[in-house]
């Protein structure tokens, strides 16, 4: 992932990208893998995985504030665009953003890792 | 492609993640992906907007001995900005490909320049925003955070016309 490398600086400081990466893996696949979209669940379904992605994420007890933002679509065609725009310390913040998809539905979860002090 | 970043003193903004979801299509630019069954887990890429080539040593910022804000961010100001800036920017338009590209990007920046007019010191700021096409789908957006509720806030505003639709979200968090 060259795109992501710039997190990787060797400072104990940084967020570590990768290691949110596959914990939003494992929550998504955990909580929606294999089963197709549901009006009825979806709303559960967001906020399994966006609760499961925060406990995960805090279990390795970093001075971190975390944002997790997760968007569920169905798959009928349309055309979704996202952007973000953060203002803050580039060498201590960072965020991962991961995109999962099955054949009914779009998921695109967001973190957002802010240092404390 | 971006360099690799050494550590730094001033809050930069800089960070522009753009993501395209386009039906049953792969993804855009740069991605690792890998098969899971019938899914499929891909990570984007990152824009950066300026690049900084001289390296900055990082330097412990001095204590303020500051318990708490001294300003806090008005929820109507944030939910007034992003109402202007959706509904100038989408009202009428029709949804395109790479017009919606360039537009959560312009919209994103937009937003976090009225943001940051609003002079609120000690506040670190985030900017979501969704263009999506309307084709009878449905969708649902979901959002949790883990901070000091006390001085860290949160403001969402969602506009719809008659071929789109458009979410734009402001985080902003308080730096102790």
């Amino acid at each position: 992932m060259t795109g992501m490398e710039e997190f990787h600086n060797g400072s104990e400081g940084a967020f570590n990208s990768e290691e949110a990466d596959n914990i939003v893996k494992e929550c998504i696949e955990s909580v929606v893998g294999g089963d197709d979209y549901s009006q009825s669940q979806v709303n559960k379904w967001t906020a399994s995985i966006v609760e499961r992605c925060l406990t995960q994420l805090v279990k390795s007890w970093k001075p971190y504030k975390y944002i997790v933002t997760c968007a569920v679509m169905q798959k009928t065609g349309a055309g979704l665009h996202t952007a973000n725009s953060c203002y803050w310390d580039t060498a201590m913040d960072g965020s991962c953003t991961v995109r999962w998809e099955n054949r009914t539905m779009n998921c695109v979860v967001s973190v957002f890792a802010v240092a404390i002090a | 492609m971006s360099d690799l970043r050494k550590e730094k003193l001033q809050k930069k903004d800089k960070r522009i993640v753009k993501l395209a979801v386009e039906g049953s299509h792969g993804a855009r630019g740069k991605d690792t992906t890998f098969r899971t069954k019938d899914s499929i887990s891909t990570v984007s890429c990152i824009d950066e907007l300026h690049h900084d080539d001289n390296a900055r040593i990082g330097v412990a910022i001095e204590n303020t001995y500051q318990m708490g804000p001294d300003k806090r961010f008005s929820v109507a100001a944030l939910t007034d900005i992003l109402q202007d800036v959706l509904t100038s920017y989408l009202q009428e338009e029709r949804y395109e490909v790479e017009w919606s590209q360039k537009m959560t990007k312009t919209i994103c920046e937009v937003i976090r320049a009225r943001v940051k007019d609003l002079l609120i010191p000690r506040y670190k700021i985030i900017i979501l925003v969704h263009i999506g096409q309307l084709n009878g789908q449905s969708m649902q957006m979901d959002s949790r955070c883990l901070w000091d509720t006390s001085n860290d806030t949160s403001v969402s505003y969602s506009f719809k016309n008659r071929y789109l639709y458009g979410v734009a979200t402001v985080y902003a968090i308080y730096v102790e």
